[in-house]
């Protein structure tokens, strides 16, 4: 097995450049695709199918009744225990010897359970249109560029990034930088913490934050879904014995997107914002 | 930077606008470096700073007046190096003097200053007068003292709107610098030199840093932040209209010394100080320019160098055109319709022109200005417009310098697209055309073309490796490059076409431009990677970081040191001075080789506003000045009339500045053509505090209407925390600020800041007044 790999993102390092933004659109080959005004310096209010990775700018004021400017770069964090891969009723998404989440285009049939069922909400589907004018969608993310790393690279927004506020390396030695960072910074950030969440077993981006996770519309500590548990483990073995397994993903779309359209009425669409 | 104890970073965003000088900053701040800010608004920079102060644009030298005066009250300077190192023992003449905002000698009709009653006091000999126990009360010390001590904090705030202890606390930890042994450093950019008092807002960093022992040292340094990757390179080379190439002056015919080669030699050539060479620099540049035309006995082409009696500033560029005066122009890669100053003037400039030639890699607001996008009339418009496609910096072979001086080659990685060129070759082809043209022609408008010597290979492409040799200089008689600008000769027998970077190709085979060795060479200079004129010295005036007898004040960053033992200097930087000189010896302890008394300035007579930096209101401003009934520097050109007109706080109460972002450069040609950048920063915007918004009815993301005195903007509203309304003298003054790179052109498109922003300019370089002028706001 190959080496296991952290991104490590020490966002009390970031200037706020988003010279990853364009790295990663670079490497990847992503259309650009112009936003409302959001109000804020923000680009995007959150990674899109089109999008990977979007640096979040966050004016927040301490404990202390001071301004701090926050800057995080926002990306799929490769959970170790995936609730996507969990979920993904066609076995699209998987795991590399990497440590890194990724999802086959070949055999995902644009269902959007993994979209709803990722406690980061960092996966989206893209519409396609096939040559008899059909549309079909795909589900897109961070990649934390695998093909970079099988050929002995690091990830595009890693090598671009000139502050040094992102790392890529060994595991355990990119979760001991980060504890010692912390360390350094709690005068300047009380709060400051690793951000490892063990309730999806880890994540392979591991962030050093200034601020507690909910500041940057983290949740303070993520877990993969019982539903997801039960849809990966019990129904769908059984549903796809019983029904097929294309039927399976159909029902499981429906399922997903009344589920979506339910959330994102009640939701606040600026990053921006809601931090003001 | 990485090696300094503090960094002030003021009238600058690097962490926006120059982020991999942050890649440095984090560096020195893992080493226990502090970082302060000081910005009207709160920036990326601020909040990766320890300290964050905020201050009204335009009050700089009230702010650091009074760090100088803090620094000098609570004995906080580098005693032996204000001493030794700068002018402060110097006595001044009885005829200097200062009052209500004035310095002696002031006229106020040519608003200009006779600045030979500024001079230092000489003996019977011709020697300066000193007194280094600096008690004198005509010491430039002493002076100093007594013309900062109107800088008092509870002054300085009222002025600045800095809350007290902020100001405290930066004064404080900056000037911890000055204990023996510490660096400290200021960074500076466009938020410094953009203001009617931009020199002096420079020139109060350089004394700040010169009473710290701050100069000349790892860490230290006053460090322009350019505004583009090759300022640096296009200053050295004569981009700016007084200069020639290496910061020669242009002769100008308003001096009648300058009528002929022996005269302008003599009114330029100090006796003291390194540029006592020059005249070898000038002989050397005609040299390269006329070649074999250029001889002794005519004056080696000189008087083929014309000699104007304007100033041929950007901004009286553009008057001359609005007045009809300007027959054509060539724009190489510049877009005043949306980066000049008052652009919607500029643009009317425009149609005075009978020819345009603009050269660019899109077409721009500028060369577009006649069309009916462009809200013109194209029927009434006559100007001639021709458009040369260039190709951009990865199509091309050259190189480029930055504000380390670091010469650096680059090679072409791509073919350049379609038929576009690079900007060498179409010079090269211009000037061959026009050579050709007049080849057969005589007398005075043919001479000049005719002698000048353009012999960089056969064909279209110029041969750019004839040009590095040509740069350097070479012996015009064997060919033989020359091996540093010490070598070049005033006899007609060397050639250099700029002579600060006379070395860089000291031999056939090694354009040490083209140098990339990576192993770092000590104190993290890397010296064989890439060029820094001048001899490759990695920090000017390295000699100030040695005490008077050649130790080092911080022996961990040590860079050059004297060798008792051995009796001579050594070190990991390229000594910059004369190396040879021992102990004893005159000239041994003098550490500013270029200034011809061998000390830094604390006092320069030589500006056109004053000796001491001194603090009068922008242009237009809703404050009166505090210091004295000047309101405005009194040294400034005005322009008058529908080419300026000028705002008023009735009407325009709130206080404007403008910045640019990370992701668009400059007025936005380059940028705003880029699918990936334009998404990034789509629209423009006005960033406003939250208080000022409530009091108009703006609510983030509401389109909004900024007028000034000569246009309206409609912008988004960008209300935010970041802005805060400054206390001046008790009251609330209001402060927005807005990006320039804005047109209608491209991707990302957006209204013109710039045609807000005045024609009013630095008494000594004519910069534009971009950063503090008067606006109001209103919901769209």
């Amino acid at each position: 097995m190959a080496t296991e790999y952290v991104k490590f993102v020490d966002v009390t390092k970031c200037d706020g450049c988003r010279a990853c933004m364009v790295a990663c659109k670079n490497w990847n080959d992503l259309p650009a695709e112009p936003q409302d005004f959001l109000g804020s310096a923000q680009s995007h209010t959150k990674t899109t199918a089109d999008t990977w990775n979007v640096l979040q700018y966050i004016e927040h004021e301490n404990s202390k009744g001071g301004l701090d400017y926050l800057f995080r770069h926002s990306a799929c964090f490769h959970c170790t225990d995936a609730a996507c891969e969990k979920v993904c009723p066609e076995d699209a998404i998987s795991y590399t010897d990497f440590g890194t989440v990724v999802i086959d285009h070949e055999k995902c049939v644009g269902c959007g359970y993994c979209v709803n069922n990722c406690p980061f909400e960092v996966i989206s589907l893209k519409e396609y249109v096939d040559k008899n004018g059909d549309k079909y969608r795909k589900a897109n993310k961070c990649t934390m560029c695998t093909d970079r790393l099988e050929e002995g690279l690091q990830p595009a927004c890693v090598t671009t990034c000139h502050t040094g506020a992102m790392q890529f390396g060994d595991k355990t030695a990119m979760i001991q930088k980060a504890e010692e960072r912390v360390k350094q910074i709690k005068d300047r950030y009380p709060n400051a913490m690793v951000y490892n969440p063990q309730g999806v077993g880890g994540t392979h981006t591991v962030y050093v934050l200034a601020e507690k996770p909910s500041v940057y519309g983290l949740p303070e500590n993520p877990k993969v879904p019982t539903s997801a548990v039960v849809w990966k483990d019990y129904a769908q073995p059984i549903g796809k014995m019983m029904i097929g397994a294309t039927t399976m993903a159909v029902v499981g779309a429906f399922i997903t997107n009344t589920i979506i359209s339910k959330k994102k009425n009640g939701k606040n669409e600026d990053g921006g914002e809601h931090h003001e | 930077m990485q090696y300094t104890d503090c960094a002030l970073i003021m009238g600058a965003n690097p962490a926006e606008n120059h982020p991999i000088s942050f890649r440095w900053l984090t560096k020195a701040k893992e080493n226990g470096g502090k970082i302060i800010s000081v910005d009207p608004r709160y920036t990326r920079t601020s909040s990766m700073s320890d300290i964050y102060a905020p201050l009204r644009s335009g009050t700089d030298i009230p702010f650091i007046g009074g760090m100088i005066k803090y620094a000098l009250d609570n004995n906080l300077y580098h005693k032996e190096y204000v001493a030794k190192y700068t002018n402060a023992s110097f006595i001044v003449k009885e005829s200097f003097k200062f009052e209500d905002g004035l310095f002696s000698g002031y006229n106020a009709d040519k608003r200009s200053y006779d600045k030979t009653q500024w001079a230092f006091e000489k003996d019977t000999e011709g020697n300066l007068v000193k007194d280094f126990s600096l008690e004198h009360p005509r010491s430039v010390f002493q002076l100093m003292k007594k013309h900062y001590s109107r800088y008092d904090v509870d002054t300085v705030v009222k002025v600045t709107g800095t809350p007290k202890e902020d100001l405290l606390k930066v004064y404080k930890a900056f000037c911890a610098t000055g204990q023996v042994g510490k660096a400290g450093t200021i960074m500076y950019a466009m938020g410094t030199t953009q203001h009617t008092v931009g020199t002096q807002n420079v020139r109060a960093f350089a004394m700040i840093q010169l009473l710290l022992g701050n100069i000349g040292l790892p860490g230290g340094g006053v460090n322009a932040m350019r505004g583009e990757s090759n300022v640096q390179g296009s200053t050295d080379f004569g981009l700016l209209y007084g200069n020639l190439t290496g910061y020669l002056n242009a002769p100008t015919s308003t001096d009648p010394l300058n009528a002929t080669l022996a005269g302008h030699l003599e009114k330029e050539t100090p006796k003291t100080g390194y540029w006592s060479n020059k005249p070898k620099f000038i002989v050397s540049l005609l040299k390269a320019w006329y070649g074999p035309n250029a001889t002794a006995a005519n004056e080696f082409a000189y008087q083929y160098l014309p000699k104007g009696n304007k100033n041929y500033s950007h901004m009286n560029l553009f008057k001359a055109m609005y007045d009809g005066t300007l027959e054509g122009a060539f724009l190489f890669g510049t877009n005043p319709v949306v980066g000049g100053p008052n652009a919607g003037k500029e643009k009317e400039a425009l149609s005075n022109l009978k020819w345009l030639v603009a050269v660019d890699l899109w077409e721009t607001e500028t060369s577009a200005f006649w069309q009916t996008e462009a809200g013109s009339n194209p029927a009434k418009i006559n100007t001639e417009v021709f458009l040369l496609p260039a190709c951009s910096s990865y199509e091309k072979e050259g190189s480029i310098s930055n504000s380390a001086r670091w010469m650096q080659y680059r090679w072409q990685a791509i073919k350049p697209l379609g038929e576009s060129k690079a900007d060498l070759e179409i010079i090269h082809e211009l000037a061959t055309r026009i050579k050709g043209l007049y080849k057969n022609e005589s007398g005075p408008k043919a001479e000049p073309i005719n002698a000048l010597y353009w012999n960089y290979g056969e064909g279209h492409h110029p041969d750019i490796d004839l040009v590095c040799k040509e740069i350097n200089g070479y012996d015009v008689n064997t060919g033989k490059l020359i091996a540093g600008f010490g070598n070049l000769k005033d006899d007609g027998s060397t050639c250099s076409g700029n002579w600060i970077y006379c070395g860089f190709y000291p031999e056939e085979g090694k354009n040490r431009a083209k140098n990339r060795d990576k192993k770092d060479t000590g104190m993290s200079l890397y010296l064989n990677w890439s060029y820094a004129w001048p001899m490759n010295r990695r920090i000017l005036y390295n000699r100030a970081s040695c005490d008077p007898s050649g130790v080092p004040y911080n022996k961990e960053k040590a860079v050059v040191w004297y060798d008792a033992v051995q009796g001579k200097w050594t070190g990991v930087d390229v000594p910059d001075f004369v190396a040879t000189r021992k102990p004893g010896d005159a000239g041994f302890e003098d550490p500013f080789i270029m200034m011809n008394d061998g000390v830094g300035g604390v006092f320069a007579p030589t500006l056109n506003d004053g000796p001491f930096p001194e603090h009068y209101e922008p242009f237009e401003s809703p404050v009166q000045n505090p210091f004295s009934s000047q309101e405005i520097n009194p040294a400034i050109q005005i322009f008058y009339g529908k080419f300026n007109e000028r705002g008023f706080k009735a009407d325009f109460p709130i206080v404007a500045t403008t910045y640019r972002v990370s992701e668009h450069w400059q007025s936005g040609t380059m940028t705003r053509n880029q699918a990936w950048l334009s998404e990034l920063v789509p629209y423009m915007y006005i960033e406003m505090s939250e208080e000022l918004a409530k009091e108009k009815g703006i609510k983030n993301k509401d389109e909004v209407i900024v007028s000034s005195a000569r246009g309206e903007v409609k912008a988004y509203a960008m209300v935010t925390k970041r802005f805060k309304p400054h206390k001046i003298n008790g009251k609330n003054v209001h402060q927005i600020g807005m990006p320039w790179h804005f047109g209608y052109k491209g991707i990302a498109t957006g209204e013109t800041a710039n045609r807000l922003t005045p024609h009013i300019g630095d008494a000594n370089t004519t910069i534009p007044e971009y950063k503090a002028f008067l606006c109001d706001v209103r919901r769209a």
